[in-house]
């Protein structure tokens, strides 16, 4: 035999519903519900139902969403990567007020939302035995039902007095049915709170994984481009260089020309610095630091080192390097000629022209014409 | 009036003090800051009677009806507005003392001189006048027909309101806009916020919300206006609680912008508000404006709660006050300035504003018996 899930109990008029409800309470039968087109004022105070305890989970929540928010900023900016937007400070609370908001909003319309309909009305709710009830197509329109529900038994017998003293009109029993586990709120809480904890989860793995392993980097986008390595033979060029070389006489931007080639092929160079007091000084300190040791102070190849050093250094002043063009002794002083080294490491362009200057100072002071004296 | 004989000689006497510490205050500590309190009282009496005045309005307008027995407390409170009007009068005199703009010295300005009409004291005095005026229109046609209806019992009243609500919604964005622009965001001409007229609206409305709710208990106790239950009040309490809330937002939303642009002519206004004294009076702000009341009344409780509803009324309108000192007072100078000047401008405009809010008290029947909707709104339930 079926158990009896409740006793429904008709009426025409919402006063006289109301005013069964102490009647049929103090009879203690079993839970009460009513069932009623539309809302009546009074009714919770009527039922004694509890508070509903939505506002306090919205403002615990809201209130979680906002710290939330504000730790999380807080932690991306100031602290795990630090970055100055439009010069302002890291941890410019300002800006994470915006997001606070939204975020508290978020997480209370959520709780306030998926709170009363998954945990409180406890949806979804499928077949609810007071659906299958005849009097349901009334009770949308025009009737009010007053329902003793078994808690967890109930004697139809003592609920159907109940409420046929209380003046209802008419009366129904209805058959407890076979609860459906399909689809219950329960299921439905439990998938999402796994997925939202699987979700946060998932992140902190992430998170502890691509710090642990470097080898999962996060974006690589620059480092995983098509090219080769140091070292690395090339297949598409003849000569196996990645790189091409400058056509030969190319001039970098911001520098003098460069003496390659032979010391023949170097005449073509001209000395490209005036002929100022600024030049001759700089061109007098370079030849007194790198020349003098050897070529001696007036450039005649006598210089402090000549005893002591086998080779006998070229004297600039003879007629040979007189004859030289800039370009020839510019040559010298990149590559060295015989035992004389190359200065190319220690001077710089401008040095190098500046020391050329001086040297055909030089040359002319030991060779001055008569209207050099003049 | 027997049995408030003695509070009423007290007020009196208070206004009185008052009075002669205003006087004083003038030569003692000099027009500047005379003028300043001045407007600081002019604005907090403006706002509240005309946030008030609102209030009847957007009643019309939305046609609701939980307020309908209520209505005649903030009707009352409007009444404000005729005081009002002398003391924006002789508020034009600060004009040339405190306002940039409308000081000689501003020709020298290129800023200003481009906007010499607009700022000048003949433009700005025409536009207060206007403004007082068209508040006083809403007024006649808002409350004193109201007041007749209660004789007539015509509801035709209810149709005229309704049709004037809308024109009156326009005035007020208008006016309280303008009250914002000229006499508060005037003092520092350079400055610009377009959002300052909603600013102050938040706070004004707020203040008249706060003054219709301690009328309301004050005739409560009296047993007057005992048609209004828990469900009237939480809605004054929501309406309180969701417009701390959007002064908050408003000011924060205003402030943050400017401190992420960081131009200097609009961050001077904070700059100076950040500093010193000022800083704390600025925090505080925060606090009493929005953080105390927001807590006070988050519960669904706490909206309906007569006693609670009080205090942060009181609150409220210290917060409104705090707001204007802090609005206008930095234009004076780095520091704080408070002391007996203040004391007795506040005793003057309180111990005065008190005595015209309770003398309206008796002007009409305590609720609107005229009006159709009245026994609608009686039965209001949440």
């Amino acid at each position: 035999m079926p158990k009896t899930f409740a006793v429904l109990g008709l009426f025409d008029h919402p006063d006289a519903l109301m005013q069964a409800i102490p009647q049929v309470k103090a009879k203690n039968l079993g839970r009460i519900e009513t069932y009623t087109p539309y809302p009546i004022h009074g009714m919770d105070e009527a039922l004694g139902l509890r508070r509903s305890p939505l506002g306090g989970m919205v403002l615990v929540m809201g209130v979680l969403g906002a710290l939330t928010a504000f730790g999380f900023q807080y932690w991306i900016s100031a602290v795990d990567y630090p970055i100055v937007t439009g010069g302002k400070a890291p941890w410019s609370w300002e800006a994470f007020i915006p997001i606070m908001f939204e975020v508290t909003v978020l997480f209370a319309t959520f709780t306030a939302g998926l709170g009363m309909l998954l945990l409180l009305n406890k949806l979804p709710f499928f077949g609810h035995p007071v659906l299958q009830s005849k009097a349901m197509r009334a009770i949308t329109r025009d009737r009010f039902a007053l329902a003793i529900e078994a808690d967890p038994e109930l004697d139809a017998e003592a609920a159907r007095e109940a409420l046929r003293a209380a003046g209802a009109a008419d009366l129904e029993v209805l058959e407890q049915e076979p609860p459906k586990p399909f689809l219950t709120s329960d299921f439905v809480l439990r998938t999402l709170g796994a997925i939202a904890i699987a979700c946060v989860a998932a992140g902190a793995v992430m998170y502890g994984a691509i710090k642990l392993f470097p080898v999962l980097p996060p974006m690589s986008h620059m480092q995983d481009q098509p090219r080769l390595g140091p070292q690395q033979a090339n297949a598409f060029f003849a000569d196996g260089r990645s790189m091409r070389m400058p056509v030969s006489g190319t001039v970098a931007r911001g520098h003098l020309p460069a003496a390659t080639g032979t010391q023949d092929d170097a005449k073509t160079l001209s000395n490209p610095l005036p002929r100022t007091e600024a030049t001759f000084a700089l061109g007098k300190q370079v030849f007194t630091r790198r020349c003098a040791v050897c070529h001696g102070a007036l450039g005649n190849g006598t210089g402090s080192l000549t005893a002591a050093y086998g080779a006998k250094p070229a004297n600039l002043t003879a007629q040979m390097f007189r004859d030289y063009a800039d370009g020839q002794i510019y040559w010298a002083i990149v590559h060295g000629k015989n035992a004389m080294p190359s200065q190319a490491a220690e001077l710089d362009d401008k040095e190098r022209w500046a020391a050329v200057h001086y040297v055909r100072a030089l040359q002319r002071a030991q060779n001055a014409k008569d209207e050099d004296l003049r | 009036m027997t049995t408030q004989a003695p509070s009423s000689r007290l007020l009196l006497a208070l206004a009185a003090l008052g009075a002669v510490g205003v006087v004083a205050s003038y030569f003692v500590t000099g027009p500047e800051r005379f003028w300043a309190n001045w407007i600081v009282w002019f604005l907090f009496l403006f706002t509240l009677a005309l946030g008030c005045l609102f209030m009847v309005g957007i009643e019309h307008l939305v046609a609701a009806r939980w307020s309908v027995p209520l209505r005649r407390v903030p009707e009352r409170l409007s009444t404000l507005l005729l005081p009002v009007v002398p003391i924006g009068l002789i508020a034009l005199g600060a004009v040339s003392v405190l306002y940039p703009g409308a000081k000689p010295e501003a020709l020298q300005n290129p800023l200003l001189a481009g906007k010499a009409t607009w700022l000048g004291l003949p433009f700005f005095s025409l536009r207060t006048v206007l403004s007082l005026a068209l508040c006083l229109w809403g007024l006649r046609v808002l409350v004193m027909g109201s007041l007749k209806q209660d004789l007539t019992k015509d509801p035709a009243y209810n149709l005229k309101a309704r049709r004037f609500a809308p024109v009156f919604m326009a005035i007020f964005a208008v006016v309280i806009t303008l009250l914002a622009y000229d006499w508060v965001s005037g003092l520092m001409p350079e400055w610009y916020s377009d959002i300052f007229g909603v600013y102050l609206f938040a706070g004004g409305f707020l203040a008249a919300l706060a003054a219709t709710v301690l009328a309301l208990s004050h005739l409560q106790a009296q047993g007057r206006l005992t048609g209004i239950r828990g469900d009237h009040r939480y809605n004054l309490g929501a309406f309180i609680f969701a417009f701390t809330v959007f002064w908050s937002y408003i000011g924060f939303a205003q402030y943050m912008l400017m401190w992420y642009a960081n131009l200097p002519e609009e961050v001077l206004w904070y700059k100076i508000r950040f500093e010193g004294g000022w800083h704390t009076l600025t925090i505080t702000l925060a606090v009493i404006h929005f953080v105390v009341p927001f807590f006070a009344l988050v519960t669904r409780d706490a909206k309906s709660n007569a006693a609670r509803l009080k205090w942060v009324a009181l609150l409220m309108l210290g917060a409104h006050y705090l707001d204007l000192y802090w609005m206008i007072f930095p234009m004076l100078g780095k520091g704080v300035l408070f002391s007996w000047p203040e004391v007795a401008f506040g005793a003057f405009f309180v111990a005065g504003g008190l005595m015209w809010a309770r003398r309206s008290m008796n002007w009409g029947e305590d609720m609107p018996v005229g009006d159709p909707f009245l026994a609608k709104g009686l039965e209001f339930h949440l």
